[in-house]
């Protein structure tokens, strides 16, 4: 008896060493060695979608037929639009759970509990600033004007039906329906909730607007001391601007006498700031820079700090050559797999019939076209954020003074929860302006009042309803419902470009605009009582508006949008440097008769204005210079051979990206003020403002007891960017094509894989490639451009054209995961146009059906049941 | 009541594991690599050996997972996924790799089971009360005995 009684636990062993070692997180591989199992891991990811399904969905009132394109794009055919709604809801989970997981966590700050504590500072960043807690509020005055406002009803039914249709898949995910990525990381998603959509909307108006360009002013301007100097090289207004509005085109103030959002409004502007009033210093400069750095750091999925990017335009029928207006939209934002972007159709008869792009998890469409109008979006970059120091008492830190009172502040208190580190906490403090940022950081040593006093406020912050304004959008039928829609965009505003089947062409710079009483707000001030702060708004009838302008088109690249000399407002903010918007507006006031094949061609245009401005003066200093040198010969001989498109098959680009770094250096040597000091170098126009107009005080150096001149400067600069070209690309000069080092290379979410890997054009350009050098790869890296691009001609709506970066499927191994790249990737030299997928819009299920009969085209077919 | 070993027949090693390679994949459509340890163990019923059990709980296992990987290679990219999977540690071009890592640790979840199982039981027949009327032949009594010793 012993004996067996011994076998048996000798045989336990085994079986619990094997235990342990396949459940055992490995490295990244929190999920344990038990995924590679043939069945119940990571391989039953692979098959593929069954041509037929039926699906049963709870809580639908009738049959939704679903019709896939070759491109894995649904088109939803529903009785009603919670049906829609729901369906869409299910897809979305189904092909990018993770993704909706990955990026609601992240807003919510509550990242570290997927990824583990190395994403605690971004935990307290976007716990700091408040995005759960303004979705939070924002939620609850949706619920308590439900019963009050169809619309808002209407908004809260398609939410309602976009969670039932997200959790439905939750519930029912199997083994072979589980994204690889929470096998691997060993995660269960939750269900998802209303808030969840609320979180992930106010992130989408916070990274496309938000940041701390206040706090880096001021750091700026501290440190070079010289007020005259900082106003000229780091201009609000960029020289040579171009702006969006041609013609301001105002509401009526009767119609929309509110504020967009219906918040307070004042027609009349308020009387400008005393700038005396604004002292510096208030931050110390240690602490400001800790600030920065501690910002910078933090996971940013749609903010590009290299610049803003997105194009979009649209020309009437007298300059079109079908006589209809022809809108054009490319949001350029940070490149990932999968993509930002989910493409969808939804088709209810005689409610919505809309087509164009989504965020997984969102119900609705950001960009797109409906069976009237045609909308698309850019960031309109406008200051709506600003940091107020507050005062704090010396002898209890958790009082600020305001109205003359010694006030306490509120204190949130917050947990972080981590995969390996368990829990961290800390806490938030809230003055009447808004969360202290500094909470983020420990202020020990660097302040004297050793406790968080920089409050935060922005307008997201407060109640907003920007999905409001895209359902009403996504069902707009005419100009009339376009207005209505955007008079609730009330984020951070954006340009919405507009176009018609009646001809008309518009674009508003929506959102809303506070009137700033008591201080500019381009750097933080204090704010001891409420006399100062933003205390109204612009009218929502009086905003940046343009409508059928003389000129017969409009254009918007994220410039400064409205003239300073005509606009009854003014707002400050940090704009676009202007080029692509110089380029844009040069190619249509160049062209009588536009067509969509143009359209496209520019929407692959890769000229750089910028080079095309100071190229000329760089060549003809050097042929001054007279000097020998057979390598710079040779280098200027690709300057003056260069049409300024930034080609991959060329070596000019590639010179001439090191020559705008090297003439920065060379010119602005007045900021190298001490070697610390980490100042960002004035924008490219700026640049080129000093050259054009010869401004001997910037162009010299002022380092050498000579004064030398411009074209001394610009040959120095080019030897300089030779140099420096020898020591990142090597020396063999041949070999430097801008294909060889400009790539196009996006991660993974969870950096499991990559999409693309190959060369490049453009930069600053229309064709848009935000990119930064590698040091690892000796490369530079593009990580944002046009994420999605998009033709509409308004007279043929059922041959509109789009393309995005990535594939419908959130799964690496599905045909649908980067196919959509690949069209979007591929430049055909001869037509000079990138590759654009039909939008398919048919209305009916009858049409689609009859479509594909004649020319095949549907891949699957999914029938949702109640 | 009779022991588990007499209730049971004795399969030869090749049918033995042919039948633990198809309760393996039964087992395995579940989804659960655990259920491995139990078609070992149903294995071991049908030998007498410690030995046997293992190995053939080893063998079944691995053609098991051999085979559903064969159709997974054809019908759901296993390669790709294996290839993708390594991937993550850095290493490229040995996706193969990985399904034999996956195919051995089925095969030893087999043969662990199969090992547990033979003891499991050898202790509950050790347990259970002799027979009077036993109609075994002296014959079979010392088979079942030489067979029940552990190999290990």
């Amino acid at each position: 008896m012993k004996k067996k009684i011994l076998n048996l636990g000798l045989s336990l062993v085994g079986p619990i060493a094997l235990i342990v070692m396949l459940t055992m997180p490995i490295g990244p591989l929190s999920g344990g060695l038990g995924i590679i199992a043939p069945t119940g891991g990571i391989f039953d990811v692979g098959y593929p979608e069954p041509a037929l399904q039926t699906v049963k969905l709870p809580g639908l009132d009738a049959n939704v037929e679903v019709f896939f394109d070759e491109w894995g794009i649904p088109h939803i055919y529903a009785d009603a639009v919670t049906d829609a709604y729901m369906a869409l809801g299910y897809l979305h989970a189904k092909e990018r759970l993770f993704q909706m997981v990955m990026q609601n966590y992240l807003a919510a700050g509550r990242i570290s509990e997927i990824v583990g504590s190395y994403a605690a500072s971004s935990d307290r960043y976007y716990r700091a600033i408040g995005l759960a807690r303004g979705a939070e509020e924002t939620y609850q005055w949706y619920l308590e004007n439900r019963d009050t406002n169809d619309d808002i009803a209407y908004v809260l039914d398609i939410i309602d039906a976009e969670v039932a249709g997200v959790n439905t898949f939750i519930d029912s995910m199997t083994s072979a329906t589980t994204p690889i990525e929470f096998k691997i990381l060993g995660f269960t998603p939750q269900p998802w909730r209303p808030l969840d959509i609320f979180i992930w909307t106010k992130m989408m108006s916070w990274g496309l607007v938000g940041g701390a360009d206040d706090l880096y002013r001021e750091y700026a301007k501290t440190t070079i001391d010289n007020d005259t100097m900082y106003n000229d090289l780091f201009p609000d207004l960029m020289p040579y601007n171009v702006p969006i509005m041609p013609e301001q085109h105002n509401l009526s103030l009767t119609g929309y006498p509110n504020s967009a959002g219906g918040f307070p409004a004042d027609p009349t502007p308020p009387p400008a700031a005393n700038l005396a009033s604004e002292s510096e210093s208030l931050i110390p400069i240690g602490k400001l820079k800790t600030l920065l750095d501690t910002i910078d750091d933090v996971i940013l999925p749609f903010e590009v700090r290299e610049g803003l990017g997105s194009n979009s335009w649209a020309v009437s029928g007298a300059l079109s050559e079908t006589g209809n207006p022809i809108l054009v939209n490319d949001p350029h934002l940070p490149l990932q797999a999968p993509s930002l972007w989910y493409e969808a159709h939804i088709a209810v008869p005689g409610v919505i019939d809309v087509t164009g792009v989504s965020f997984p998890g969102i119900p609705g469409f950001v960009i797109g076209h409906g069976d009237h109008i045609a909308w698309g979006m850019t960031a309109a970059g406008y200051d709506v954020l600003d940091f107020f120091i507050e005062q704090a008492n010396p002898d209890n830190d958790s009082q600020y003074w305001y109205n003359g009172a010694w006030r306490e502040f509120e204190v949130v208190d917050e947990m972080i929860h981590t995969t390996d580190e368990g829990d961290i906490a800390f806490e938030v403090k809230w003055s009447v302006h808004g969360p202290c940022i500094d909470s983020v950081m420990d202020t020990f040593d660097l302040d004297s009042t050793q406790s968080p006093n920089i409050a935060m406020n922005w307008t997201g912050l407060d109640i907003t309803h920007e999905i409001l304004a895209l359902s009403l959008l996504n069902k707009a039928k005419n100009i009339t419902d376009y207005y209505d829609a955007l008079y609730w965009w009330d984020s951070p505003p954006h340009n919405f470009i507009y176009a018609d089947d009646e001809g008309h062409i518009a674009i508003t710079a929506a959102g809303r605009y506070p009137l700033r009483t008591g201080y500019i707000g381009d750097r933080p001030v204090q704010a001891l009582n409420d006399s100062v702060g933003m205390l109204s708004n612009i009218p929502y009838a009086y905003i940046p508006r343009s409508v059928d302008p003389s000129q017969g088109y409009l254009q918007s690249a994220n410039q400064r949008s409205y003239d300073p000399e005509t606009y009854g407002y003014d707002v400050i903010g940090p704009y676009d440097i202007g080029y692509r918007g110089r380029r844009i507006n040069y190619l249509l006031n160049t062209s009588s008769s536009v067509s969509m094949d143009d359209m496209k061609r520019w929407q692959a245009d890769s000229v750089d204005v910028s080079a095309q401005w100071i190229v000329p003066y760089v060549i003809d200093a050097w042929n001054a210079a007279g000097n020998g040198n057979a390598t710079v010969q040779l280098a200027v001989d690709w300057l003056s051979d260069w049409d300024f498109s930034m080609e991959t098959d060329i070596q000019a680009p590639t010179l001439w990206r090191f020559l705008v770094d090297a003439l920065k250096y060379e010119i602005f040597d007045e900021l190298r003020i001490t070697p610390d000091a980490n100042l960002r170098t004035p924008s490219t126009p700026v640049l080129e403002r000093v050259i054009r107009e010869n401004e001997n005080y910037y162009l010299d150096d002022h380092s050498t007891g000579d004064v030398e001149t411009r074209d001394e400067i610009l040959t120095r600069a080019l030897f300089r960017a030779l140099d420096e070209m020898v020591l990142k690309l090597g020396s063999n000069i041949t070999d430097w094509y801008y294909g060889n080092f400009h790539v196009i290379h996006f991660d993974h979410l969870a950096s499991l894989t990559v999409i693309g890997g190959g060369p490049h054009r453009g930069w600053n350009t229309l064709n848009r490639a935000v990119s930064s050098w590698d040091n690892e790869a000796g490369q530079w890296r593009v990580v944002a451009g046009p994420s999605w691009r998009m033709v509409i001609d308004m007279g043929d709506i059922e041959h509109a054209y789009g393309v995005y970066t990535g594939g419908q499927s959130g799964n690496m191994f599905s045909q649908h995961w980067d196919d959509i790249f690949d069209l979007w990737y591929a430049y055909d030299e001869e037509t000079e146009q990138y590759g654009y997928h039909l939008m398919r819009f048919y209305p009916t299920l009858t049409s689609i059906a009859s479509a594909d009969l004649s020319e095949p085209f549907v891949e699957r077919r999914i029938t949702f049941v109640p | 009541m009779k022991k588990l070993d007499d209730v049971f027949p004795h399969f030869n090693f090749p049918k033995l594991v042919l039948v633990i390679a198809v309760i393996a994949i039964a087992l395995q459509l579940s989804g659960a690599w655990v259920t491995m340890f139990i078609a070992g163990a149903l294995g071991a019923l049908l030998t007498r050996r410690h030995r046997t059990a293992f190995f053939a709980g080893f063998i079944g296992v691995a053609i098991a997972w051999s085979a559903i990987f064969i159709y997974l290679s054809l019908i759901a990219q296993a390669l790709v996924i294996a290839e993708f999977f390594i991937g993550l540690l850095g290493l490229s071009g040995l996706g193969w790799l990985v399904i034999v890592i996956s195919v051995i640790l089925g095969a030893l979840l087999g043969g662990f089971g199969g090992l547990l199982g033979r003891s499991v039981v050898e202790l509950i027949d050790e347990l259970m009360p002799i027979e009077t009327d036993s109609e075994e032949t002296p014959i079979q009594d010392e088979q079942r005995d030489s067979e029940s010793e552990p190999d290990a």
